[in-house]
């Protein structure tokens, strides 16, 4: 048996033992095939830069021949006619799709127990939720379920599970990676990233997904960049910026792992200074008004009439008032009103984060401000459920790349910094990340 | 009582490829569905590919034909949302203004831009064909500026050649959709919708002044509604009445970059784009003198009218080449219901003739059938490259020149009709003209008419 396969046999082992984690919606009936392939190519010398790893896939992603649900019953039955950008340049590169994941319906929560196909569990965390809504491509890391998945993350859906799970997670500047094949929560903050267990898989999977896509209008004409082989550890020179926003709203037993986690970095050379984000706190009623209004925009076409049902009809509660919400505000008579002055606040928002970058290198602090609850102690109110996404959504609002890494636990319970760079300062991250993660 | 029109014109643009995607915009004569991908159907995640340039530098020419002045802001893509079956997305995406403030003859131009066509929808068999959906659509609005329904019509017939004459919307025909906007002065303005047509607009404007003006007579006030012009029976009837019942949720397209068009592009299409019609008529009056009748016909098309000045320029002889153009070769295409281009006829052949008659070598009569011989040629699917005097001596069209044979026939006919002799003698001067007809029946044409009746007058004396 060639190491693809063996790898892939050995997962789907796991995956069977392990069912109640529920982290997968449906699993690649192909892989076997897929892997063996590969592992021809592996023999024969000519496999890709991925060769023998398997991915799994967030479920709002299109794999052709697969389900891209989004977890929903508006799509339950939808099998996707054609393969996204990131899945094509995968295949390229000869990854083999495990399966998709498990998420929050059309990506609306951060709690992973939105799914039409029930909640997912945290593998790090016994009897708590993951975190969301990429919940099941995080547990499906932590779990040990595959070797890298991909999600999406649109106000901190990659670095929320990220976190949580205690794993790591890269939400790429906006633009880099293709969104081509990505089905839309709001189309101008949507990115794809990568969840895994080390930096060094996080910095390939970003080499082979990167770069311009000339069926997607909003991807970056960069050049590709080598993001493996300039993986370095050394901090001395460094300038991390903490802000003392970020304990006002963030649980003292949080901030007190994220100001060990500064304490490593800083005896490893570099220096941590104060900076302030006076915005802080309005990222998250910009953030919600743009995604309801680009969320009502974009599920318009799922109306029934070609392929799964209404989505009005079948969804849940919280993709239900998000759609409500954004036809409300979006009317002729509010526009001014909500939308327009939300993309006002957030070039503010944009531009008070790009002011702080231009003086350190990196902003470092936690991802989510609480501790992941336990499965069943729903939060009813919506508006404590958007406060987690409090400390996330200001880099989808500026656009810049941001990273997870686990620096602590709370009582067992992972807690992740999160680390956000200027446009394109993806390597700076993954480089932060490294020096953390030799620290283990 | 002073009526006001204005009108929304919609134009297919001619490209390849559809505005977003690489689907092909053939959509006339193909199985439906079958020019479609995920993004024209409006598949889940998928995107917007960056817009057709070609379909950016074709609206950017229409408008620069229209004068207007080019945007240089970035323009940004509207989505337009509204539920049908054809609209695979829920939402139609149209730009922002890329040309303002133009002008066409007396009317005025508002705006030029782009949008995507929906896919067509069959109410009866509730099926959609997304073939169409996706096809590139400039949109023209004009200023109220129309009086009256004939002006309408040649103010979109007008525009209609303009639109043929940057060769970049579709050459067939009848892809021409409108709206038109109409009040009496005083009153409320009616939107019509759903006119497919120049004739239909022209019908559509005609019933709406009535049924405005017999409101009025009869006290009842016109109020503001949308209304579908219905082809089959030349009426308008009510849509919706509310303007807010259409409130399409306007935001930028998060999707797509606005679009950046900047002076040194605007110059390129300026320099290489052609002279607009109107413009071109004008000129065509005023240097070869002629009527604004004639100018209109030989400038409808803008082939013919490039050929003509190729044919001035070859013989210089304006009156000469645009008389024969104005009523030999109009009349010998329209009676063959051909453009001039389908006609295989250009400035080479054409210009061959006119000098195969200025040597002498060909009558008027010959030339038209020589016309209609490429004409007939190119039905055939022949192309006919030169007309040399070989050639017309080959057809039998080429001129007598030798008086004798002239002669002959001319006795020839004066013996075989005593009777249009008797009568010529008596007063009647069309008898004449009868036996130059008979003469020149006898040579086939062949036979200068001049000639013809200088040796008969003298025959006669």
């Amino acid at each position: 048996m060639g190491i693809t396969h063996e790898n892939l046999t050995n997962y789907l082992d796991r995956i069977e033992k392990n069912r109640k984690i529920n982290a997968f919606i449906e699993l690649n009936p192909d892989a076997k095939r897929d892997a063996k392939k590969v592992d021809e190519k592996i023999n024969s010398g000519t496999a890709g830069k991925l060769a023998g790893l398997l991915i799994a896939v967030k479920s709002n992603i299109n794999v052709r021949g697969l389900r891209a649900t989004c977890a929903s019953k508006t799509l339950e039955n939808y099998v996707s006619p054609y393969d996204a950008t990131v899945i094509e340049k995968i295949r390229k590169e000869d990854g083999v799709i495990i399966g998709m994941t498990n998420m929050d319906e059309f990506a609306c929560g951060s709690s992973g127990e939105s799914s039409y196909f029930g909640p997912t569990q945290n593998p790090s965390a016994k009897g708590r939720i993951p975190g969301g809504s990429s919940s099941g491509s995080s547990a499906a890391v932590a779990a040990n379920f595959c070797d890298i998945s991909l999600g999406s993350d649109t106000g901190g859906s990659i670095r929320n599970p990220a976190s949580h799970c205690g794993i790591i997670g890269l939400k790429p500047t906006y633009g880099l990676v293709s969104r081509y094949g990505l089905i839309d929560l709001a189309m101008s903050l949507d990115q794809i990233g990568s969840l895994s267990k080390d930096v060094s898989s996080a910095a390939l999977m970003l080499e082979v997904i990167q770069g311009r896509d000339f069926k997607e209008g909003t991807t970056l004409d960069i050049s590709q960049q080598d993001f493996v082989s300039n993986l370095s550890s050394d901090l001395r020179e460094w300038k991390i910026g903490f802000a003392q926003e970020y304990k006002e709203f963030t649980d003292p037993k949080i901030v007190r792992e994220i100001k060990k986690g500064l304490d490593r970095l800083s005896s490893n050379g570099a220096e941590i200074v104060d900076i302030e984000i006076s915005n802080l706190s309005k990222g998250i009623s910009t953030y919600y008004l743009t995604v309801f209004v680009e969320f009502f925009s974009g599920t318009r076409k799922f109306d029934g009439r070609r392929f799964g049902y209404n989505i009005e009809n079948v969804c849940g509660r919280e993709v239900l008032r998000r759609i409500m919400l954004g036809r409300y505000i979006s009317q002729k008579e509010y526009s001014g009103k909500y939308y327009k002055k939300a993309l006002q606040f957030r070039s503010l928002i944009k531009k008070e984060l790009l002011t702080v970058l231009n003086n350190v290198d990196i902003i470092a602090g936690p991802t989510v401000p609480k501790l992941p609850h336990k499965i069943g102690d729903k939060v009813t109110d919506p508006l404590v459920m958007y406060g987690y996404d409090l400390l996330t959504v200001p880099a989808n609002l500026a656009g810049i790349p941001s990273g997870v890494i686990k620096v602590g636990n709370v009582k067992d319970i992972p807690v992740g910094m999160q680390i956000q760079s200027k446009p394109l300062g993806e390597q700076n991250i993954l480089n932060v990340m490294c020096n953390l993660e030799g620290e283990k | 009582m002073k009526t006001i029109i204005g009108f929304e014109i919609h134009e297919q643009l001619n490209t390849k490829s559809k505005l977003y995607c690489n689907s092909s915009t053939h959509y006339r004569n193909v199985e439906p569905n079958t020019n479609v991908c995920e993004v024209c159907t409006g598949m889940p995640g998928a995107k917007p590919y960056p817009m057709n340039q070609d379909a950016i530098d074709a609206t950017v020419e229409i408008a620069l034909m229209l004068n207007c002045d080019i945007i240089e802001n970035p323009v940004y893509i509207q989505r337009k949302h509204y539920d049908y079956p054809d609209l695979p997305s829920g939402y139609q995406r149209t730009s922002l203004p890329i040309g303002k403030d133009g002008k066409l003859n007396d009317v005025g131009i508002w705006e030029v831009h782009i949008e995507e066509d929906p896919g067509k929808y069959d109410p009866l068999s509730g099926l959609v064909d997304y073939n169409r959906s996706g096809v590139p659509l400039v949109e023209i609005v004009t200023a109220p500026d129309i009086r009256n329904p004939e002006d309408g019509r040649k103010f979109l017939r007008e525009l209609s050649k303009v639109l043929q004459y940057t060769g970049k919307v579709k050459p067939e025909g009848g892809t021409m959709r409108m709206d038109t906007n109409i009040s009496l002065e005083g009153g409320a303005r009616v939107e019509i919708k759903n006119i497919n047509s120049v004739k239909g607009a022209y019908r559509a404007l005609k019933f709406e002044i009535t049924r405005q003006k017999n409101l009025r007579k009869r006290g009842v006030k016109v109020i503001q509604e949308t209304r579908a012009f219905i082809e089959s029976q030349m009426i308008t009837r009510r849509m919706r009445i509310k303007e807010t019942d259409a409130d399409y949720r306007y935001i930028p397209d998060p999707d797509i970059p606005p679009l950046l068009i900047n002076a040194k592009k605007i110059i390129e299409i300026k320099s290489a784009m052609p002279e607009a019609p109107h413009l071109k008529l004008k000129r065509f009056m005023d240097t070869f003198g002629i009527s604004h009748d004639d100018a209109w016909a030989i400038t409808n098309e803008k082939e013919m009218a490039d050929d003509i000045e190729f044919e001035i320029h070859q013989l210089n002889k304006t009156k000469k080449v645009v008389d024969f153009n104005r009523h030999i070769i109009k009349k010998t295409i329209e009676y063959k219901k051909l453009t001039y281009k389908q006609s295989g006829l250009n400035g080479i052949n054409v210009s061959d003739i006119l000098k195969l008659i200025e040597d002498g070598h060909l009558t008027d009569f010959n030339a038209e059938l020589t016309v209609r011989n490429i004409i007939d040629k190119t039905i055939d699917g022949i192309y006919t490259d030169r007309v040399t005097l070989n050639n017309i001596e080959n057809l039998g069209l080429a001129k007598i020149n030798e008086k004798d044979i002239v002669e002959k026939a001319v006795i020839e006919v004066l013996n075989e009709n005593s009777n249009a002799v008797e009568d010529f003698k008596l007063g009647k001067s069309k008898a004449l003209n009868f036996m130059i007809g008979q003469v020149m029946m006898k040579t086939k044409g062949r036979a200068d008419p001049d000639i013809v009746r200088l040796i008969l007058k003298k025959e006669l004396r």
